[in-house]
């Protein structure tokens, strides 16, 4: 008998599959899309870039999360739009469909975000009470800002002089100034219906936000002509 | 979770990681092979320190390295000295002083080391790196030996399959000095291609935009790439820089038909000392680079060109090398029976008498010397 540890494991050092006795046959490519709002747009395009995901693909209720494609080198994974962008820059996925709002939020340098798709439109902006007073931020040092985006929150103000203090949070930033977390939220906006409901206004907008085609570098440097494909079947369905 | 707990004992600083048996031992291997196979192109072995005077370590291509270095104060000198992030800049160092006079091309190797505030490539800080500088020689022939090299000393560890990306990190910055874009704009159109969004480039690009796109979607397999280079209309400098990547394309095709050579003309990543051909190596399937490497100018700006390996990530690529098996040698064993056996085995003495079949499988042995002739566990 031979213990586990004269196998020949490396368990520390060898996380993932060693490449050199990976087959030569790859495997297929995986797309993350991002569940939610963006999901139904994706639809249409994902039909004209002749990708047909297995139908509960789009239903939020099936427990599977992925779908294998009627192409068998392509397989589909529904994620948290955050989390396409995670996927994609650790090479879990190879692909992705991923707001602007998310890529302005991680800046992952091993993300190529090659395509503006445009669906999803919306906006990341600054909200704040209809009934707050006249008030110049450019006497501001400091304030504070509820948002579930503390990095772009933080570089706009940054940008102004003022030092941004963070209170993160993962919804209901609409709360947050009339109970007294915070002075303004930053969020994303699409008709700004949520925003007027709860009493606040937009002052600023950030940056307009449409979804991208995104994809990992890595995967983009070994395997151009496969990422290369799809990236121009996006491109013709896109336009 | 326990705030008032003390600190694990086992806790290390993040990116820091302790090698255990086989691993350490298999890290080593893969090192003593990559610069075994260095040495035997005429590579010599030189062995710069683990810190130096700040401003030494900064000066000409380790100002790159500016941001990455842990700074230490010496207490003797009263000087700012770092902890290095990357060999390079110290070979350079020396090939430009203490070697100064040695004859040129000057062919330098080494391995050890490094430490860097952030991970880059993934989260570790602790980087080991092995490489080689050939210094005092700018030609295609010594960009493609390096790259050559530095392969086949991958091959050595059984990494046959690689994808070389080669890529010219002076080209945008030339590009957008020629355009005369200066500011938000360049910055805007910088990061654009650095992120290969074509729409922004659209957007920023301007005159440039039609080159520019064209350039980025060429990114790939070196044929297409080379081909988008003749068309793009190039300062003269870059024109020949371009002319140079297109001779190492064809060294390597003819001298290693079986790597994969992609190019991405556009790219400027990396440690921002490269003034020629750069390359990463890639291997297919992972997600980490394995080395990089490319032209730089050494000090007083002296021509050279490198490779460099991270030794972490190709040993996580590579095959596990070969464990040797172990062997109990039984308490009072001749010491020249044991010597014998050390020709293939580890021994691992009884240090009292025992049951010796049980004490080989307790502590993981899988032979067991019995009368004086080796037996696998569980033969009988």
């Amino acid at each position: 008998m031979v213990s586990a540890r004269h196998a020949g494991h490396l368990p520390m050092t060898a996380p993932y599959p060693h490449a050199a006795l990976a087959p030569d046959v790859p495997a297929p490519l995986v797309l993350a899309l991002p569940k939610g709002r963006i999901l139904a747009e994706c639809g249409p395009l994902l039909a004209r870039a002749g990708i047909e995901p297995a139908p509960d693909y789009a239903d939020e209720n099936s427990r599977r999360l992925r779908f294998p494609t009627a192409d068998p080198m392509l397989d589909v994974v529904r994620v948290r739009p955050f989390d396409v962008a995670t996927f994609v820059a650790y090479g879990g996925a190879q692909i992705g469909i991923c707001g602007a709002d998310v890529l302005g939020e991680f800046d992952f340098s091993e993300i190529y975000a090659p395509l503006d798709l445009k669906i999803g439109a919306c906006r990341v902006s600054v909200a704040a009470p209809l009934d707050a007073g006249p008030d110049d931020p450019a006497r501001w040092s400091t304030v504070r800002v509820a948002t579930k985006y503390p990095n772009t929150a933080r570089r706009h103000y940054a940008a102004r002089g003022i030092h941004a203090d963070i209170v993160h949070l993962n919804g209901a930033m609409e709360l947050a100034p009339g109970l007294g977390l915070s002075r303004l939220i930053v969020d994303l906006v699409q008709t700004g219906s949520t925003l007027r409901a709860n009493g606040l206004r937009e002052t600023e907008v950030i940056a307009e936000v449409t979804s991208r085609l995104i994809v990992n570098r890595t995967a983009l440097k070994t395997r151009p002509e496969e990422i290369g494909a799809w990236v121009a079947r996006f491109r013709a369905a896109a336009a | 979770m326990d705030e008032l707990a003390p600190p694990h004992p086992a806790l290390l600083p993040a990116g820091l990681r302790d090698l255990l048996p086989h691993e350490a031992q298999a890290e080593a291997a893969s090192v003593a092979a990559i610069m075994a196979v260095f040495a035997s192109h005429g590579y010599a072995r030189v062995k710069p320190p683990l810190m130096e005077f700040e401003d030494g370590m900064l000066a000409g291509a380790g100002a790159a390295t500016a941001d990455q270095i842990f700074r230490i104060m010496d207490p003797d000198s009263h000087r700012m000295m770092g902890l290095r992030a990357d060999m390079t800049p110290q070979v350079a160092r020396i090939a430009a002083t203490r070697l100064a006079g040695s004859p040129r091309p000057l062919r330098l190797s080494y391995a050890g080391e490094c430490i860097r505030v952030r991970g880059q490539r993934d989260a570790d800080r602790q980087v080991p790196q092995a490489g080689i500088e050939l210094i005092g020689a700018d030609s295609a022939a010594a960009d493609a030996e390096a790259m050559l090299v530095a392969v086949e000393a991958l091959a050595a560890l059984g990494l046959a399959r690689l994808s070389l990306d080669l890529t010219l990190p002076a080209l945008t910055p030339a590009l957008l000095d020629e355009a005369g874009l200066a500011g938000t704009r360049r910055d805007a159109l910088a990061r654009a291609l650095d992120r290969k969004d074509a729409a922004a480039v659209g957007e920023h690009g301007g005159a440039l935009a039609p080159m520019l796109t064209d350039l980025l979607l060429a990114a790939g397999p070196a044929p297409d790439a080379l081909a988008a280079l003749r068309r793009a209309t190039l300062p003269a400098p870059m024109r020949a820089l371009a002319g140079r990547l297109e001779e190492v394309a064809c060294l390597l095709r003819a001298q290693a038909p079986q790597l994969r050579v992609t190019i991405d003309p556009l790219e400027f990543r990396g440690f921002r000392y490269h003034t020629g051909i750069a390359v990463t190596v890639f291997a297919p399937g992972r997600h980490e680079e394995l080395g990089r490497g490319g032209r730089y100018l050494s000090g007083g700006g002296e021509p050279a060109t490198g490779m460099t390996l991270f030794a972490d990530a190709v040993l996580r690529a590579a095959p596990t090398p070969p464990v040797r098996p172990c062997i109990l040698v039984p308490a009072g064993t001749d010491p020249a029976a044991s010597r014998a056996l050390r020709r293939e085995f580890a021994t691992v003495a009884a240090l009292e008498p025992c049951d010796e079949e049980a004490e080989a499988m307790r502590l993981g042995c899988s032979h067991v010397l019995r009368d004086g002739v080796p037996q696998p566990l569980g033969a009988r």
